[in-house]
């Protein structure tokens, strides 16, 4: 007889097999979609949800379609650069990753990516393919032990990007007697636009008192640190690998931006941001005549049809301190999203195939149509201009192809280093606490740190 | 129990226990051991970890934002736990007068722990925008009376770290829950017999009612600063991190340090031990001080 408190063979047995049929019924599996069958399998992780995600599964459903050797399992998820991280260096990462092109520096200098160059060459797509900014964006620069600057080498490939330029509402243009297709030319013109844009209900106290903003820096303020090229400055400097937010332009950028909170009040513009509605919404400032102009980037169009199909909109180049003259390149910040594959994927020739599908002409120009961006390709069919949702896409265009087009500082340490700035643009800068140049001398110390730091972490690697 | 019948039990129970004994292995004692490795290295988490010694822990007095999300963190601390300690302890002898609809009260009182912090946070956002929300709708008329403006809650610096405690406030409801169980363990014929001795109202809740709870009162502020060091989730949702550091926590920039810069996962996990050895030495700093003041029932201190 057994003890009551012993585990018998067969009890023990049991539990194993029950743990067993458990995990054959509810455990992972591959792909259910009868496609999937006896193909080579490829797992690609998007950053996009929503429309933007929908739009990419029918690519990839295209795909599918369009041979039988290669099945792509598309998932969409947020924060891919650290969920892509983990699994690389778990070693199980996906075959594909849609990561932005600021991330390159970092994934590409820990050997975490690999270089397409001779991949991509045995589809065909060379530098010739692709914009000459977009190009550029997808090239990193990898640093050695040292921290010298290797030659561009090609680590991702585009396949949507976005450029920011001003948009406006063109009924405020001719209301005030203008011709509408008269936007300003240099920041100068901006700022007087914006005033006289500016409606002030000067019965209500505080930010109530605001019935309309001309412009203000803050809205939507996702990039708080795309000002200085507009005075011909930069945040980093490649070539020698520094910290350049307190140089001369940068200052000026920033003075200016401090003149809007100066004049129109910390507080009041604070509490004004505060109360507009959201991004995606039929609230969203300026389709709701809250605020009259914005930087704003292509996808803007979405909402505009989406919630006011009939509004008056106009899109230009955003301005610089100097005048731009007929035929003077456009400034502007130019992102593009760039697919990757790991250097530890089990499939890299299937998944540059796949990479391949996304870059023929027709695939680019209908997801950039569906996402409402300018495509990365050196050209566009005309058939591309005319179904495209933003009627002003060749304004976007023109920024991508613009010498004076530029990207995030190319450094590894960018995500820090954009921390940083945001946290002293919203503290320091725009909330008055610190003069521009004091503030910035503060972001380019702490930068330049943590650019140090990885010069550091190179030399210990060697 | 021959000692072979007593060996076979504890091997039954081992073999019982191991699934749990395996995960308690892989999953918490082998990270908490590689995390203690992880912050005597550099570990970009992309490429190998290189042994750099105590550098992590001597930079954290160099890094300008430590020192920051630190402070912030503390004084949210300060703050926080002996508001929620007041507050809950409030609530709690409020319920425990049975007033009429005393059931409903607490029902209310304790909904937003079940609500997701997340939910909540988003709900958050939309009662405190200064412009539109339903707070400042209610406070303008107020403070107009004054001249004065409601606050823009989340933009403003100075507005921001009391937001956040607020919001933190307002999951308050399970501290509530157990504050009212504890009281209603007092021994109603101490109450009476204080009573006869002419303790009434709050000196009664002083000198009877308070060292009774004591316990249950040590328990919850030693979960609530535990709570606190780590506070993340609001903030990260509702202002993150801003405006500017205004709203910076430990929590979050250890984060940030783990998955975004760099990203530099041995200086987190140096901040991460950091991180509890500071709440070790405040819970054993707060027993060492609540001995004479913490009375268990039974005699033990």
């Amino acid at each position: 007889m057994h003890d009551r408190t012993s585990i018998t063979r067969r009890a023990a047995l049991g539990v194993l097999a029950a743990a067993g049929v458990g995990y054959a019924v509810f455990g992972p599996r591959g792909s259910r979609d009868p496609l999937a069958r006896g193909r080579v399998q490829l797992t690609y992780w998007e950053k996009w949800t929503g429309q933007e995600a929908l739009a990419m599964q029918r690519l990839v459903d295209k795909f599918n379609q369009s041979q039988d050797r290669i099945y792509v399992r598309y998932l969409s998820m947020t924060m891919i650069e650290q969920k892509a991280m983990v699994a690389i260096a778990g070693g199980s990462p996906p075959d594909i990753i849609g990561l932005y092109n600021k991330s390159l520096p970092l994934f590409a200098e820990s050997k975490a990516i690999l270089p397409l160059a001779e991949l991509a060459a045995k589809h065909n797509l060379t530098r010739e393919t692709y914009a000459d900014a977009i190009w550029r964006l997808c090239n990193v620069h990898v640093r050695d032990a040292d921290s010298k600057l290797g030659p561009p080498q090609l680590y991702g490939l585009p396949n949507t990007c976005s450029t920011m330029a001003l948009y406006y509402n063109r009924r405020l243009l001719v209301e005030a007697g203008y011709d509408e297709s008269v936007v300003p030319t240099s920041i100068s013109q901006l700022d007087a636009l914006a005033e006289e844009f500016t409606i002030i209900d000067a019965s209500k106290p505080g930010a109530g008192r605001f019935v309309r903003l001309g412009f203000t820096p803050s809205e939507p303020g996702w990039w708080p640190h795309v000002w200085a090229p507009h005075f011909g400055g930069s945040l980093y400097d490649r070539d020698t690998d520094t910290a350049t937010a307190a140089s001369e332009a940068c200052v000026r950028a920033y003075e200016w931006v401090q003149t809007y909170p100066d004049k129109l009040g910390v507080q009041d513009v604070m509490s004004f941001q505060s109360g507009l509605g959201g991004y995606n919404s039929a609230e969203q400032p300026l389709i709701l005549g809250r605020v009259a102009m914005c930087l704003h980037g292509p996808f803007l169009v979405n909402v505009i049809k989406q919630f006011k199909p009939d509004f008056p909109f106009g899109v230009a180049p955003f301005p610089c301190e100097w005048r731009a003259e007929e035929g003077t390149p456009p400034t502007g910040l130019v992102e593009t999203d760039v697919l990757v594959i790991p250097s530890n994927c089990k499939h890299p020739a299937e998944a540059m195939e796949f990479i391949a599908f996304t870059q023929q002409q027709a695939n680019t120009e209908q997801l950039c149509i569906d996402h409402a961006k300018p495509s990365p390709l050196a050209t566009c069919s005309p058939d591309y201009y005319a179904r495209h949702p933003n009627p002003y896409i060749g304004v976007h265009e023109a920024i991508a192809r613009s010498p004076r087009g530029f990207g995030y500082p190319e450094t590894r340490v960018w995500n820090e280093y954009e921390n940083l700035f945001r946290r002293t643009f919203e503290r320091d800068i725009w909330q008055l606490s610190l003069r521009a140049r004091e503030a910035l001398t503060n972001v380019q110390t702490a930068a330049q740190s943590a650019i140090d730091l990885a010069r550091e972490r190179r030399r210990l690697r060697a | 129990m021959s000692t072979r019948r007593h060996e076979d039990s504890v091997r039954t129970g081992l073999l019982w226990i191991s699934p749990w004994l395996l995960g308690f292995t892989l999953f918490l004692l082998t990270p908490l051991a590689m995390s203690v490795y992880y912050s005597l290295s550099d570990y970009p988490v992309l490429e190998r970890p290189v042994f750099i010694g105590l550098a992590n822990y001597k930079r954290l007095f160099t890094d300008p934002t430590f020192w920051i999300v630190l402070k912030n963190t503390l004084i949210f601390s300060l703050v926080f736990v002996p508001a929620s300690t007041l507050l809950a302890l409030g609530l709690a002898a409020l319920l425990n007068k049975e007033l009429p609809g005393w059931k409903f009260a607490r029902a209310i009182i304790v909904l937003p722990t079940l609500v997701p912090a997340a939910a909540a946070a988003m709900a958050w956002l939309w009662l405190l925008n200064s412009d539109a929300g339903l707070i400042n709708r209610l406070l303008s008329p107020l403070l107009a009376v004054f001249n004065l403006a409601a606050p823009a809650w989340l933009q403003s610096r100075f507005w921001a770290m009391p937001a956040i405690i607020i919001v933190s406030l307002w999951q308050v409801g399970q501290s509530v829950l157990i504050y009212q169980a504890a009281l209603r363990e007092v021994p109603e014929s101490l109450q009476e017999a204080a009573e006869l001795d002419g303790l009434t109202g709050l000196r009664r809740f002083w000198h009877v009612t308070l060292p009774m709870i004591s316990p249950v009162v040590l328990f919850n502020v030693v979960i609530g600063i535990i709570g606190a060091m780590q506070v993340f989730v609001f903030p990260f949702i509702m202002t993150n991190g801003g405006p500017g550091t205004a709203t910076y926590f430990y929590s979050m920039y250890l984060y940030d340090n783990a998955f975004l810069f760099g990203p530099q996962m041995g200086y987190a996990c140096a901040m991460a031990w950091v991180q509890m050895m500071m709440v070790g030495a405040l819970t054993w700093l707060l027993f060492r001080m609540s001995r004479k003041k913490v009375h268990y029932r039974g005699g033990g201190a």
